[in-house]
């Protein structure tokens, strides 16, 4: 075993090889927005941190990204926890198995390009209706790609962290012994619908939500599938940024830095906010 | 943590200094055009790109590369990259003060050339030390000026293209010539024309602002806020008169013009656009559009343009970048780029100036099969507006017409 004082170079080497040059990321990015270095800027300013914070676009942006992943999350949870209370057994091998996992193979470019093919209104399931005779023009297919509602990345991203989703609630369901809390409560008498509300999901749940915390800020940062599924209004952040720096004008790239910071503060918020609220949660129930 | 933070301090010192070292200024002045041949063969160089087009991929590296291979012995190697892909590349490397760029030659244009320049990237003036150089029509004012913009000898003119629009000829006898021709047309049929929200569609709207505002010259020049502002509101309220009769009503437009290709092909759309004349013959060849499709200008004009070649400044192979540029643009490699089977790029060439061999043969090169010919269309040719111009309808095309 290695002592305390074995670990702890180690541990400060991982913290500078990781921390340091995240935070001098930040630090960069900060100096550039507040034009301090930048080769276009001329000096302190916070007029392109008052453009950013002020401008609406933006804020739409991170709210519009925020409800995306809320909402994949929240499908993917749902078929997750479906497939996992129900067919637990058939997960552990067999065909099933490999059909579910399958969607973990792909890349998120293929994963959207997939579904642009299938779902767009020139896509394979708009072709189908149209030649059983459901629509009469390929054009009334509805917007299920490129739409207003971001249907195409949800369906997109929760594609891709489903499988995720299952293989750590399977772990949990297992890890746990769900199964054996499920017979004793049955044998003392509980419903069916109490094991699934009182054992099966207070237990699964409370042990992913970390998990759970953490596809929500993946889906949140995600940019290709954003990029080809969504559209330029409402835009995703991660989308807007990398077009704040790169779109043609060269003085906008202090905007897009202040943009990526306050992306950045979020998603620690986020995090931290959540981590505080899960102790005191845990606090109350002690 | 005590550490850490004077890592921290340091390191931020570090990042955050910038001295200005360029380190050998190579002065053109100290040589002939013997010496930059000495000094520029037998090299390895790295040309930068845009590699979306399968027949200019092998234009550059089945007839040029071989070629300079055996001429020079200059080992080109070409990487993908265009736009703001090259101008972010060269800023990092200018904030990191690197002692060399990546890459030595690059094909730019109008808004990159505009950035670069703004960013002090580029190398120059070199241009005219190039014995190739005066073949060149400088004269031409849709050659020897980018966005409005002098060259200075910062860029040399490599290729010409016009802005056409495509639509099929089996389904569409007429196409629309004027601005209120084009209304109704997207009228009557509800959901099939847009434009893309890049530089093609830019480029679309560029000709219409110039058509509202009562021709080219009305906005020749450095960019005017005013007169901006006044003809801008009026683009606007056109194109929001187009909007609801747009594809996807106007809300979405396509991301790219690769995009806009494939909805063309699948029947999605009833036009595409391209802001090369020779695209649609390549697109019908390579079996993407139906031979039916064509391309036409409209009478409201469209814009032409030329697209160039810089090298970076901090490019440790200047030599050689001239020695190839002076290659790009001799006769035999610009009438071989210009045939529509190869790429169909127009030359930048003055055929006046050629030997009478070359001068026959760019006048008798193989017509296009779907495309009008060039002199056809050159009448109706509008110039590049300066580079503010685009810039700010790109931001305002955001606000007024998707927000």
């Amino acid at each position: 075993m290695l002592s305390i004082k074995q670990i702890t170079p180690w541990k400060t080497a991982l913290f500078i090889l990781m921390l340091l040059p995240m935070l001098l990321g930040l630090s960069y990015g900060l100096l550039y927005s507040f034009g301090v270095i930048g080769l276009l800027n001329t000096g302190f300013t916070t007029e392109h941190w008052s453009d950013v914070l002020l401008n609406f676009s933006f804020w739409k942006s991170l709210l519009f990204s925020f409800g995306i992943g809320l909402i994949s999350v929240g499908i993917s949870l749902l078929i997750a926890l479906w497939m996992v209370v129900n067919w637990h057994r058939d997960l552990r091998r067999g065909k099933l198995s490999t059909l579910i996992y399958l969607p973990l193979a792909f890349p998120a470019t293929v994963v959207g390009f997939f579904i642009f093919q299938s779902f767009s209104k020139a896509g394979f399931w708009s072709r189908f209706l149209y030649q059983i005779g459901i629509i009469s023009d390929i054009e009334d297919f509805p917007s299920v790609v490129n739409d207003a509602y971001g249907i195409g990345i949800i369906l997109a991203s929760s594609f891709i962290i489903t499988p995720f989703l299952s293989l750590i609630l399977k772990g949990i369901f297992e890890n746990e012994h769900v199964t054996k809390f499920q017979h004793i409560a049955k044998s003392l008498g509980a419903s069916q619908r109490q094991v699934l509300m009182k054992i099966t999901l207070p237990i699964l749940l409370q042990k992913a939500k970390t998990s759970l915390l953490l596809f929500l800020i993946f889906v949140i940062g995600s940019y290709e599938i954003p990029l080809l599924l969504g559209r330029q209004n409402p835009k995703m952040i991660t989308v807007a940024i990398v077009d704040k720096a790169q779109r043609f004008n060269l003085n906008d790239i202090p905007q897009a830095y202040a943009m990526a910071i306050l992306y950045v503060l979020f998603l620690l918020f986020l995090f931290f906010g959540f981590q505080r609220l899960a102790k005191l949660k845990t606090k109350a129930y002690a | 943590m005590k550490y850490f933070l004077v890592l921290y301090a340091f390191s931020l010192m570090f990042i955050s200094c910038q001295t200005s070292s360029e380190t050998k200024p190579l002065i053109l002045d100290d040589y002939t055009w013997e010496d930059i041949q000495a000094g520029g063969q037998a090299q390895d160089m790295t040309m930068m790109m845009w590699k979306g087009d399968p027949k200019i991929n092998v234009y550059m590296q089945e007839y040029i590369k071989p070629k300079l291979l055996k001429k020079h012995n200059i080992n080109l190697t070409i990487v993908d990259g265009q736009g703001n892909y090259i101008v972010q590349m060269l800023m990092a490397e200018l904030q990191a003060d690197a002692s060399t760029s990546e890459i030595d030659l690059m094909w730019i244009n109008g808004e990159t050339f505009y950035q670069l320049r703004q960013i002090d990237a580029l190398f120059g003036p070199w241009t005219s030390e190039l014995p190739n150089a005066y073949k060149i029509d400088f004269e031409n004012p849709f050659i020897g000026k980018d966005f409005q913009q002098a060259i200075d000898g910062y860029e040399m003119p490599w290729g010409n293209v016009q802005m056409t629009l495509i639509y099929n000829h089996d389904k569409i006898k007429q196409p629309p010539q004027t601005r209120a021709e084009l209304l109704s047309f997207v009228k009557e049929h509800p959901g099939k024309f847009t434009w893309d929200n890049h530089f093609t569609g830019l480029t679309f709207m560029k000709a219409l602002l110039m058509d509202i505002a009562g021709g080219a010259n009305v906005l020749k020049g450095e960019f005017n806020e005013n007169l901006y502002a006044k003809y801008s509101d009026k683009l606007w309220v056109y194109l929001n008169q187009l909007k609801p009769y747009l594809w996807r009503q106007g809300e979405v437009f396509p991301e790219n013009v690769a995009q806009m290709h494939q909805l063309f092909a699948n029947g999605e759309l009833l036009f595409t656009m391209s802001i090369n004349d020779a695209e649609v013959d390549n697109k019908v060849e390579e079996g993407l559009f139906q031979k039916s499709s064509r391309a036409y200008v409209p009478e409201f004009g469209t814009i032409q343009n030329s697209h160039y070649l810089g090298i970076s400044k901090l490019s440790e192979k200047k030599l050689t970048a001239m020695l190839v540029v002076n290659e790009l643009i001799s006769e035999e490699n610009q009438l071989e780029k210009m045939k529509p089977s190869v790429w169909g790029d127009g030359t930048v060439l003055q055929v006046s100036k050629l030997d009478s061999v070359f001068q026959k043969k760019f006048n008798s090169i193989a017509q296009r099969n779907y495309a009008p010919p060039r002199k056809d269309i050159q009448q109706k040719a509008l110039p590049e507006l300066a580079p503010e111009y685009m810039i700010r309808l790109a931001e305002d095309f955001k606000k007024n017409l998707i927000d």
